[in-house]
């Protein structure tokens, strides 16, 4: 069972925004999740696998078959909302059997079914509450159990966490992917938050104005981002313009770096990235021979517990670092393996 | 504060209190209060033909008001709920609002030009009349049944069920429905209270056996006066028992789909 877009395309009637030439595929078990700023065409997706929109061009794809012309309740996927959308009138076995009560299935049947997908997320003795009597993380694994229990050919998650508090939101992520793997089912995670998506994804869609600007496991996201904008939305990082100064060097507003160039002739614009962890900091007096050390002082310490995130004045700009370190810092080092070149910002 | 309150509610509280004394009162005339019990005049009132037909009548028009409300209120604001965007929804509020800003007398005349035609000469009749009545109260029904469901947030049920396999007919059932039973009890009661103590256009387009109660009741106050207390006393009688039947019909339906939920 693989969920797919082939070249699809949607603008939004009357707007120029939408998605373009979508082309992704989750295979069985997979969780591919994409992120993207608001706007970003992330949830248009979703619509469109889950078919409360219609692709203008373009197909998709549920286990090789075209449902673009199916109306959603012929599609056969689990979809978990924002807010759970629970029926608040209904208990939450008869929530959980819903789907297999439109599916003609016979009401004790049905209720043995919700009562053991009910123990499943650990909800076993609450068969009988209605959902306004749960908490949030409560109704969220109500709403997994429903979207599952009538084994779907994909998963779909809105932005399943952002309505749970920080603390439950880490609980509920293993919650979804144990629940997930159990089912070994294609699932397709739409979230703002790139931590959720790099932490739970086998796959990782970064998404902007409506195209795909990279795909690829979490941590080629992490590391070889495509560009600035990527660099900037997943995780924390130093981005300088600069250009190529000689084979193996690079000048920036901080200063010159030495950097694999990759053969990039003389004068070639660059955005130079480095992620704040690869920094290394100096406690001690800086050599300032080396052309990689720079001497400064810490204009911003902020305390994060593990670590500490510090932007270092040096002259000309600022690096922002992580440490563990707890004391005084006088410089930076940036090794040369911890520079990456990006495509020039326009 | 209080004070005012309280004087308020003894103005309120004083007319309709006077009217129920007045109803048992033998003699009343020139005093402040009435001399004498006697059940003589709610007797007479029960006695009296026209009094009991515009009775029934009353009961009659108030049901398929209800009923007509529910037939189609409830899909024009389901309609307008769901398809209606910016300009169009406009238009809907203003068409269904219409009623509400032309007096009812500028309806009532229209209604005789138009229906005393020999083309449509319906002019009289329970039909015509029950039309009148669901003009007048549609948009009260329509207007507030599209605010509760765009503040229920039903397209987010509705999408929830359909991706759960349920067609446009179940969602609708199982789903919609249910939750707009609350919504639907009190515009039940609204539309009760409105038709039952409707008089302008009742007066106007009601045929002499298919008259309302208040129409009739204007004649009591040529009479007794003690049998125009009884007499009114019966229309609050009236209107009470139809709220409050509408109400129920609505809660135990309600109920009933609540309880087929699974």
């Amino acid at each position: 069972m693989t969920l797919r877009y082939d070249q699809v395309s949607y603008r939004y009637p009357g707007t120029s925004t939408g998605v373009f030439d979508i082309a992704l595929e989750i295979g069985r078990g997979e969780l591919l999740a994409i992120i993207g700023a608001s706007g970003s065409g992330k949830s248009t997706i979703l619509k469109l696998l889950a078919g409360f929109l219609k692709p203008d061009t373009g197909r998709i794809l549920i286990d090789g078959k075209d449902v673009g012309a199916s109306l959603p309740e012929a599609r056969r996927l689990g979809v978990v909302f924002q807010n759970y959308a629970l029926f608040p009138h209904m208990r939450l076995w008869e929530n959980i059997a819903y789907p297999l009560k439109v599916r003609g299935i016979a009401k004790q049947a049905r209720r043995a079914r919700a009562i053991e997908m009910l123990g499943r997320v650990g909800m076993g003795k609450r068969a009988e509450d209605y959902p306004a009597e749960l908490s949030g993380g409560q109704q969220q694994r109500i709403a997994l159990a429903r979207a599952l229990v009538f084994e779907p050919q994909g998963l779909l998650l809105d932005e399943p966490l952002s309505a749970l508090d920080a603390g439950l939101r880490l609980e509920m992520r293993d919650e979804i992917l144990r629940v997930q793997r159990q089912a070994g089912i294609a699932t397709l995670l739409v979230t703002h938050d790139q931590e959720e998506a790099l932490s739970i994804a086998d796959k990782v869609v970064m998404m902007r104005d409506g195209r795909i600007v990279q795909i690829g496991t979490p941590r080629e996201l992490y590391e070889t981002p495509a560009d600035a904008s990527v660099a900037a939305f997943v995780g924390q990082s130093n981005l300088w313009p600069g250009s190529i100064s000689g084979d193996g060097m690079v000048t920036t507003p901080v200063g010159a770096l030495a950097c694999d160039t990759q053969g990039k002739s003389i004068g070639t614009k660059v955005t130079v990235f480095v992620r704040p962890e690869r920094v290394e900091p100096i406690t001690g007096p800086v050599d300032a021979s080396n052309p990689c050390c720079f001497a400064g002082s810490m204009s911003a310490d902020r305390y994060l517990g593990p670590v500490r995130r510090i932007d270092m004045a040096v002259a000309g700009g600022a690096i922002r670092l992580e440490t563990h370190l707890r004391g005084s810092i006088t410089g930076v080092t940036i090794p040369h393996d911890a520079i990456r070149l990006l495509p020039p910002t326009s | 504060m209080p004070f005012v309150a309280i004087a308020y509610l003894i103005f309120l509280a004083a007319p309709v209190l006077l009217l129920f004394v007045g109803s048992f009162g033998e003699v009343w005339s020139g005093t402040l209060l009435p001399s004498g019990f006697t059940w003589r005049w709610y007797q007479e009132v029960a006695g009296d033909p026209s009094f009991r037909r515009a009775f029934t009548t009353s009961l009659k028009i108030v049901t398929t008001t209800c009923i007509l409300n529910i037939l189609i209120g409830l899909p024009l604001a389901y309609a307008i709920h769901a398809g209606a965007r910016g300009g169009v929804r406009l238009a809907a509020r203003i068409v269904t609002l219409m009623p509400i800003a032309v007096p009812e007398l500028v309806l009532a005349f229209g209604f005789i030009l138009v229906f005393s035609s020999d083309a449509l000469p319906w002019l009289g009749s329970f039909w015509l009349l029950a039309a009148g009545h669901l003009v007048l109260t549609l948009p009260y029904t329509v207007t507030a049944l599209v605010a509760d469901m765009d503040q229920l947030g039903l397209a987010e049920y509705e999408h929830a069920a359909a991706t759960l396999g349920a067609s446009f007919p179940a969602r609708m059932w199982d789903v919609t429905l249910p939750q707009l039973h609350t919504s639907l009890l009190s515009c039940m009661l609204t539309v009760a209270a409105l038709s039952i103590g409707e008089f302008q256009l009742s007066n106007l387009v009601s045929g002499f056996l298919s008259r309302t109660y208040p129409v009739v009741l204007l004649q009591a106050f040529y009479g007794a006066t003690g049998f125009a207390c009884a007499a009114t006393v019966v229309l609050l009688g009236l209107a009470m028992i139809a709220s409050l039947t509408s109400g129920l019909t609505a809660r135990v339906t309600g109920r009933r789909k609540v309880g087929a939920g699974a």
